[in-house]
């Protein structure tokens, strides 16, 4: 009896093995001999795989019977050409690699949903001024948002600030911490619940009464050893005593804070006048908001616009300030999109080079397995079958190829997180933001694209070549008989385009590579306006609860600079509110002839509040007026340093030194709500007068021109004098060596004020241009990628060319062509393809640099000199190419061509 | 350059026809595909040489017609064979291809042999 589950390919194979037994039988009764008649019987039977292969195709065979079949058939084939393996491999790994590693990026980035309940409900409610976004809007304003709005589930303001937190009793060594600050609605709109403890009530939110703090699960866990008492415990914020009342789940990724990691304690957000009207405004805290179910982001969207209208025209300090909302999600990799797009560009550029180089690969191999594919479909098999058949094995190529390509991106991804390593700073700056979304470890997501992208190829370029390969003509293939190989003149003219299309592709790469190259050295090159090298930097926090005066900060900070500036190897040495560039404090002021009524139009400049020494230390020059010294003691005038384009802006055609302006908005409006707990520019008057004008510096990222300048004495500035300070050091050795000697000095005034982020200027710069780093490196990773397998694609095409030839070339010789004759030949064809390819190429670089020309500084998208030196560089990449297989066409021997025949 | 293969004086089975021979030395009872392949030769006074890459493929084909039906039974070679046989569809067949076989003879002979007046 047959089982009923017996496989038909046993059935098969038992069915000829019958066959060869009877035969050997019959063989033996006529007198042969055993072992020749078994032989014999084998050899009259002919290839039993390919007997089966045919049989097999007759039908008949479960469907995983056959594709079973024809994955071994392909690994065999595979193996059997392990040279056009490898290539096709090592091209589709490039290839999906690139990819797999670019949607690593963008997914976490820009597609994957948050890590909340119904994320696509949560938005970023926003202020604009003239349609540009300047942040969130005030506890106030949101207060009367919410009241108004009907589209929304709950909305909250929030903030965050580096404190100085005990987290162990009394005694332990404080950390610089970014902590939270969110009132309890904040955890409710973002359906976070916590593990342990409540969230904030809101009587809590009530200044005097906001004690309490919540913790992250994972500080829960690695610093009170996931005490299931921990509700209770006190911890210490800047000198003050905070109750835990909640252990919340790590769900609140860092990009939503711009911190370097997760947000690891929260407090009540709130300050003795954020209730007032003078706090309306905000822009230095964010506001988020959830969406009833329903309500489309359109819908809400318009419905904020309207509210927003009807505040400013009733709290006059808002005119001229809008208000709109967009998806959280979207907000999540902000400034960064534009280069995602790019990099998805770039890379899908990569994938099409791989691509075309393979359906040129696969086409010249299914033109050389002609006579095979005859055969089969001679003794049966049907088209489809024989194309499901090649497709089959261009689909294992490729998810070999995609397996490798997971290797590659895994590999590279970690190598460029290395070499961009998260610096000590607690905050991302917004020039550094892309590591943190590389994926290093390949989630399912990542699997799954790899997988996709990779059937996907196959299927795209192996169905054309699987085409072509099975448009078999019985009569002429076999009978063509030793040239074989010489099919179609239309197989070799796809073959070509496709190295054309190589080319093209390559050299819009190489352009786009270059460019930013271009941009990237400009960028670092850029005179920063001071001295960059053997600068020293760190960040201190002077707790206000035991530095009670800001005239004790200001002590504390004068005998920690002189103590500092007595380390051997110290030229000079500042303790500073701020440091260039990137300085993001600004501040607004008023003077005479400027009356501002509204938030909209109070003029703003960057703000600085430093020592004497600060201009010195960092080495800015002075163009006119005095530098602050000395004599300019915390009970002499105030005075104050402006750049020269502060003057530009403000004070053009006059001199400025002399003239007075006061610092903060108009009485009335525009006091920001924060929790400085000193209002600012109340004790003082605020006015100050300038004394002396700086050449301008980068106070803003790289590529910003930079913006108006106010620096003025802390010492004279009780009201902006906090805690936060910067260490600047100028030093004559390496500024890195000095930092335990500075620790040494800090810890011998106060032993409980750590030395942080302690780094220098050099590094600092890098930091502002990482991004872009980041993206020339990986861009002109890409253009030597692409080049390196259009390189591959034309040699493939020429070497093919010249083999086909090889007869005519030696006719050419017989009949008196001399060498010179017949590299022409050869390089011609080079040379067609190279300028087909280049023309083709150039027209797509002027086509692509409206997309290019946001991320260039100082150097144009059609600049000529780089079109040019790409074209060359390709065309001269396209003749190495050719002129290996041209060489073996000058060596053709004319006799040993003609005999072949 | 692969050897042509030598002349042979023994004749191609025109295209179709092998399924229709197949069937026919099936009439005498049923037959594993080495017979199959010897009654072929022996009939045609080994004019007829079925390759075996043609013939396991049309047996699986007319299996798949459901014009013949197999089954597994012991040999000569004290080994099991696959042992085919005709269904009664498989002989509708047989007649079938039978009669279009006649005609098709018919119309070539009067082609090829016209009446001289």
């Amino acid at each position: 009896m047959r089982l009923p589950r017996r496989p038909k390919e046993q059935d098969l194979e038992d069915e000829i093995q019958a066959h060869l037994a009877i035969e050997t039988r019959q063989r033996i009764e006529r007198g042969e001999a055993p072992e020749d008649a078994a032989l014999a019987a084998r050899r009259e039977f002919g290839s039993v795989a390919l007997v089966k292969e045919v049989t097999r195709s007759m039908g008949g065979f479960g469907l995983m019977d056959s594709l079973l079949q024809d994955l071994k058939y392909a690994g065999r084939t595979m193996r059997k050409t392990p040279g056009f393996t490898a290539i096709a491999i090592a091209t589709l790994a490039l290839g999906i690699g690139a990819n797999t590693a670019i949607f690593s990026i963008v997914d976490t980035a820009m597609l994957r949903p948050l890590p909340f309940q119904d994320s696509d409900r949560l938005v970023r409610i926003s202020m604009t001024r003239a349609g540009k976004i300047l942040g969130g809007w005030s506890p106030m304003d949101i207060r009367d948002f919410a009241a108004a709005a009907r589209s929304f589930d709950g909305m909250v303001s929030y903030d965050h600030w580096r404190k100085n937190v005990s987290l162990g009793q009394g005694s332990s060594q404080p950390e610089e911490l970014v902590v939270g600050l969110v009132p309890g609605a904040y955890f409710d709109v973002l359906r976070i619940r916590p593990i342990l403890g409540r969230v904030f009530t809101p009587e809590e939110n009530q200044y005097g009464k906001h004690f309490v703090a919540a913790i992250s699960e994972g500080l829960w866990r690695t610093r009170f050893a996931s005490d299931p008492d921990v509700i209770g415990r006190a911890l210490r914020i800047n000198g003050e005593s905070y109750q835990i009342v909640g252990v919340m789940p790590e769900m609140v990724p860092a990009w939503m804070d711009h911190t370097a990691i997760p947000i690891g304690i929260w407090t009540p957000f709130t300050s003795p006048r954020m209730w007032t009207e003078a706090a309306r405004g905000g822009a230095g805290n964010s506001s988020i908001g959830r969406l009833r179910p329903g309500v489309s982001i359109e819908q809400a969207r318009s419905e904020i616009a309207g509210i927003a209208a009807r505040q400013a025209t009733e709290h006059p300090a808002l005119q001229g300030l809008g208000g709109t909302i967009e998806p959280l999600a979207d907000t999540r990799a902000g400034p960064i999109r534009p280069i995602l797009f790019m990099l998805c560009g770039a890379a899908s550029l990569v994938l099409l080079i791989a691509c075309a180089n393979l359906a040129g690969l696969l086409m010249a191999r299914n033109s050389a397995r002609y006579r095979e594919i005859a055969m089969r479909a001679a003794l049966g098999a049907s088209r489809p079958r024989l194309i499901r058949q090649l497709l089959i094995e261009t689909v294992a190529l490729s998810l070999a190829g995609g397996l490798a390509g997971l290797g590659v991106a895994a590999g590279t991804g970690a190598v460029l997180v290395r070499s961009n390593a998260q610096g000590t700073a607690p905050y991302i700056s917004g020039s550094k933001s892309l590591p943190q979304f590389w994926a290093t470890v390949p989630d399912g997501r990542i699997l799954l694209f790899a997988f996709a992208i990779s059937i996907l190829t196959a299927v795209c370029f192996g169905l054309g070549p699987a085409f072509g390969g099975t448009q078999v003509s019985l009569a002429s293939t076999l009978r063509e008989g030793g040239r074989s190989g010489s099919v179609g003149a239309s197989r070799q003219a796809f073959r070509r385009a496709m190295v054309v299309a190589e080319i093209a592709l390559s050299l819009v790469l190489v352009i786009a590579a270059a460019l930013l190259v271009q941009t990237m050295i400009k960028l670092q090159r850029q005179d920063p306006g001071f001295h960059r090298d053997h600068l020293f930097t760190a960040h201190i926090f002077v707790p206000p609860a035991r530095y009670t005066d800001p005239a004790d900060i200001a002590r504390f900070c004068d005998r920690l600079g002189r103590r500092v500036r007595a380390i051997p190897g110290v030229i000079d040495a500042s303790v500073t509110g701020v440091y260039p560039t990137a300085m993001r404090w600004s501040e607004m002021f008023t003077f005479d002839g400027h009356a501002a009524s509204r938030l909209a139009d109070i003029p703003q400049a960057r703000f600085g509040p430093v020592d004497d020494r600060f201009v010195r230390t960092i080495g800015l020059s002075l163009v006119s007026g005095r530098d602050f010294d000395e004599s300019d003691q915390a009970a002499s005038p105030p005075v104050a340093l402006v750049n020269q384009e502060f003057v530009h802006r403000y004070f053009p055609n006059e001199n400025p030194v002399g003239r007075q302006f006061r610092m903060g908005p108009p009485p009335g409006i525009g006091v920001p709500a924060d929790d400085w707990q000193r209002g600012s520019w109340q004790r003082g008057s605020g006015a100050v007068r300038v004394v002396g004008v700086l050449a301008n510096f980068m106070n803003e990222r790289p590529p910003i021109p930079p913006s108006p300048q106010i620096l003025l004495l802390y010492r004279q500035q009780p009201d902006v004098n906090f805690g936060f300070k910067d260490v600047v050091v100028r030093t004559s050795v390496q500024p890195e060596t000095i930092a335990s000697a500075v620790s040494r000095e800090l810890h011998a005034l106060d032993p409980e004020i750590p030395l942080g982020e302690i780094s220098t200027m050099e590094r600092h710069l890098a930091d502002q241009t990482a991004d872009s780093r980041f993206t020339t490196v990986l861009l002109g990773l890409f253009a030597v990628l692409g080049m390196i397998l259009t390189i591959i694609g034309v040699y493939g095409v020429v070497s093919y060319l010249v083999a086909q030839r090889t007869h005519e070339l030696g006719v050419r010789v017989a009949l008196g062509a001399s060498a010179a004759d017949v590299l022409w030949l050869v390089l011609r064809h080079g040379i067609t393809i190279g300028l087909l390819g280049v023309g083709l190429g150039l027209a797509g670089a002027l086509a692509a640099r409206e997309i290019l020309a946001g991320m260039l500084y100082d150097v144009s998208a059609s600049d000529p000199w780089t079109l040019g030196c790409g074209s060359i560089i390709l065309l001269v990449v396209v003749l190495i190419a050719t002129a290996i297989p041209a060489r073996r066409a000058m060596r053709v021997d004319p006799v040993l061509a003609l005999r072949s025949e | 350059m692969p050897k042509r293969e030598p002349y042979r004086n023994r004749i191609e089975i025109l295209q179709g026809t092998l399924d229709m021979l197949i069937l026919r030395t099936l009439q005498w009872g049923p037959q594993h595909g080495h017979g199959i392949g010897q009654a072929l030769r022996s009939l045609s006074d080994d004019a007829l040489r079925i390759e075996h890459g043609s013939l396991y493929p049309a047996l699986h084909r007319l299996e798949n017609q459901g014009w013949l039906a197999s089954d597994w039974r012991p040999s000569e070679a004290n080994r099991r064979a696959k042992y085919y046989r005709l269904t009664t569809s498989g002989k509708r067949q047989l007649a079938r291809e039978h009669s279009k076989w006649h005609e098709m003879v018919r119309t070539i002979s009067r082609v090829m042999r016209p009446a001289e007046g």
